[in-house]
């Protein structure tokens, strides 16, 4: 069909295109089972689906700038606000998010031609647009109103119709993220080349391994607790209300039994993330690779046992100093890892690319996300701010500060593979810095009015709050106008920006020693790790990384440097 | 056009396994499908230790259910279930023998266990429902907490036996076409899916019809 007449710039692009080997965009509108359609799928979807939970978030602010209700039609329009903002940005956003960074780097990383089980891979996909349809129907028919943990009896007494959808979309997402999770374990597991053994395999891989375990055993409680609200809601037993001899905490349980693990489900591959990208480009190895990989299944693990310590004020008593111990435990995996990013990047020739901004951005966010984090975990402390702002703010710095972070951090990173052209660093800078600093000012001074009392999930507000507010709501104006410079960046790069070669930053796992993008099968002939995959600043790597110049040369420019 | 081809032979590429050697493509298929009855149990497990929790907790109505409810139509079902798995059993190593005809007729076989199952399930809810023990919670009923948790799990084992029939007549399909001669990968899942089924029913069998 070559014959139609295409207008000269077109067919330049096209052109081009070809010598970039790029999918056609309508392929990423289609069924496709290659991992890396599907990877850019995931991405483009959670990210639209970010700025919708954001564009909620803009009117949550909004709602608060005064101590009154007056962009509200109600304190029930509120509640069913919040409740899908964070419906989207946890199951919408982060979690598909990962899947997308997991589907497309994962099988390079590990030298595969495609994950273990294509078929359902893309099967996992597209369970996610019905999925998301259903939930914001819900929003749309009569929304739930009990926010993302939907606690009953709030969730069955008192949330309308929508809360049925809420809890079917669930749970077509929870089946869509442990299809997925168990793709990633077997790829991960069965489709190494023989020179990787388990212990030269990169660490986001660690990351997405020990992320996709958690999903695989924690997602299936949220299935059977969804199960049973829906038979609460729909067939009219009492499984969680008291009056028919049902049990309220039960939800609470099973719900964070499956939960506080999905938290580490979010943040997890942040920081396999965070390895790659300190490493890469402070040109160090990773300090104490085997410990933060087994960190990585050590939070997993442990993950199971702190549930809990989000049911301080409704637990027995008793129990509650055994959860305070355990969830004080879980820092420590975490803190094995913050010590090791910092002793990695320390020395080092670091280049403060746009990647490596974001990352130093998680490293410095994320840390106060995780002190509040034990602070919260300390009992007496965890009472008095019970349900305050200091307990949205500790969430926002892990999970924006944390994984939104490391998202950009990854989306700077592994763009020129993607695509074959590098992001523009200028605005890479100017959007980070609109990011961090409206992050900061946002979620900063929501520790300030969650100790002074702020209760979260309310409309109306005690008017000497009025001041914090305001400025909350100024720099979250900001923080969502920040989002608007990297699509533009994403969209201005996908077409204009620089060839990127190869292997731009000069790295060493095997995602990168194949063409950018990569071939449809990814290696033309079967690549070598090289034997360690962070050994930078060696000759021998140096060596390497050279003859991975000169065998796609033409294409790779060898820039920035350093070995 | 160009691009369709290549999108085209790039899907072709990719589905057909062609990446993988066939012994891979099996041990893939096998680990996942473990993994997949792991996350089973958790769900099943959350019905299970809620029914546990009820049985600790109201003993009379429980023991009351037990004279209602009878184990001889379920036992007679419990045994069904566990010759079908042995049917499942035969089904591949005819398979492995390279007897096709054979599978066929084992695995069919399993499917009617399936069938006779759900049957007797049919039945033995008929009778409950006679009673008066229903799903949803009825204040004037003294089977008001005890049916929903008899109902959620058994039912959604019995949805599970329902999956597994038509698993079942799905694999004698593809049997039929010889897909399975040279390697009865598909059998096997079928069966590790089988076999899980009916050790649940073992437990659910034990816990709620004999304790």
């Amino acid at each position: 069909m070559a014959t139609i007449a295409v207008p000269l710039g077109a067919q330049a692009e096209q052109q081009e295109a070809e010598t970039l080997r790029r999918p056609a965009l309508t392929d990423y509108l289609r069924w496709s089972v290659d991992h890396k359609i599907i990877g850019v799928q995931y991405g483009v979807a959670a990210f639209i689906f970010f700025m919708v939970g954001g564009a909620m978030a803009m009117l949550i602010r909004l709602e608060l700038w005064t101590p009154d209700l007056d962009v509200m039609v109600s304190g029930a329009a509120y509640n069913s606000l919040f409740t899908i903002h964070g419906t989207i940005m946890i199951f919408l956003f982060i979690i598909p998010m990962w899947a997308a960074f997991g589907n497309f780097v994962v099988p390079l990383q590990l030298g595969a031609k495609d994950m273990a089980f294509p078929w359902l891979n893309a099967f996992a996909f597209w369970l996610i647009p019905p999925a998301a349809v259903v939930v914001l129907l819900g929003y749309f028919v009569s929304p739930a109103e009990a926010g993302w943990t939907s606690y009953p009896p709030l969730s069955t007494l008192f949330s309308g119709d929508g809360q049925t959808l809420w809890a079917l979309g669930a749970h077509l997402l929870g089946i869509s993220s442990i299809m997925g999770s168990i793709n990633f374990i077997v790829t991960i597991f069965n489709m190494r080349p023989p020179e990787m053994t388990i212990w030269r395999m990169p660490l986001l891989c660690w990351a997405v391994l020990a992320t996709s375990i958690i999903a695989v055993m924690a997602t299936p409680f949220l299935a059977g607790a969804l199960t049973l609200l829906l038979l609460d809601r729909v067939a009219g037993t009492t499984f969680f209300d008291a009056a028919g001899g049902g049990d309220v905490l039960l939800w609470q349980n099973i719900f964070w039994f499956y939960s506080h693990p999905a938290v580490y489900i979010m943040v997890l591959p942040g920081m396999g993330v965070l390895s790659e990208v300190l490493s890469v480009h402070s040109r160090k190895p990773v300090f104490g690779y085997r410990m933060v990989g087994l960190s990585s299944m050590g939070i997993a693990f442990v993950g199971f046992t702190v549930w809990a310590h989000h049911m301080f004020t409704s637990l027995q008593p008793e129990l509650r100093i055994p959860f305070m111990i355990t969830t004080m435990i879980i820092a420590v995996p975490t803190g094995i890892k913050m010590f090791s990013w910092l002793g990695t990047i320390w020395g080092g020739k670091i280049r403060f690319t746009s990647a490596m901004l974001f990352a130093l951005g998680f490293l410095s966010l994320f840390v106060i996300g995780g002190i509040s984090g034990v602070m919260l975990a300390a009992l007496p402390f965890d009472i008095h701010v019970h349900d305050t702002y200091f307990v949205v703010s500790h969430f926002h710095f892990v999970l924006f500060g944390g994984s939104v972070f490391a998202v950009y951090a990854a989306l700077y990173h592994w763009f020129p593979k993607v695509t074959g052209r590098m992001m523009n660093e200028r605005l890479g800078r100017i959007h980070f810095l609109f990011t961090y600093f409206g992050f900061l000012f946002t979620f900063f001074p929501m520790h300030v009015v969650g100790m002074l009392g702020m209760p979260r999930r309310v409309a109306v507000y005690v008017e000497a709050f009025q001041p914090w507010n305001q400025l909350i709501s100024l720099a979250a104006f900001v923080l969502g106008f920040s989002s608007l410079i990297v699509i533009y960046n994403v969209i201005k790069s996908y077409y204009h920006g620089p060839i990127a070669g190869a292997n731009p930053w000069r790295a060493l796992t095997l995602e990168w020693q194949t063409t950018s993008p990569p071939p449809t099968m990814n290696f033309d002939d079967d690549p070598i790790p090289f034997e360690d995959p962070y050994g930078y600043g060696t000759e021998a790597s140096a060596a390497y990384l050279d003859a991975v110049d000169e065998a796609f040369s033409g294409a790779a420019p060898a820039k920035g440097g350093g070995h | 056009m160009a691009e369709l081809t290549a999108n085209q032979l790039h899907t072709a590429a990719h589905d057909d396994h062609g990446h993988m050697s066939e012994e891979e493509h099996n041990n893939n298929m096998k680990l996942g499908v473990w993994l997949y009855l792991a996350s089973e149990i958790v769900i099943f497990s959350i019905m299970i230790v809620g029914y546990i929790i009820f049985r600790i907790n109201e003993k009379d109505i429980v023991a009351q259910a037990h004279e209602e409810l009878g184990v001889a139509l379920v036992t007679a079902n419990t045994f069904v279930l566990l010759a079908s798995s042995f049917f499942m059993v035969m089904g591949l190593r005819a398979m492995q023998q390279g007897n096709r005809a054979g599978m066929l007729r084992w695995i069919g076989l399993t499917a009617l266990g399936g069938i006779v199952f759900l049957g007797g399930q049919y039945i033995e809810y008929s009778e409950l429902a006679h009673l008066g023990i229903v799903l949803g919670f009825d204040t004037a009923s003294e089977w008001s907490t005890f049916g929903m948790r008899f109902y959620a799990p058994t039912f959604f084992h019995g949805a599970h036996v329902f999956v597994g029939v038509l698993w079942a007549l799905e694999v004698m399909r593809r049997g039929a076409k010889g897909r399975y001669d040279n390697n009865p990968i598909g059998i096997e899942m079928f069966g590790l899916y089988w076999h899980f089924v009916d050790v649940v029913w073992i437990m659910l069998f034990t816990l709620i019809y004999l304790v």
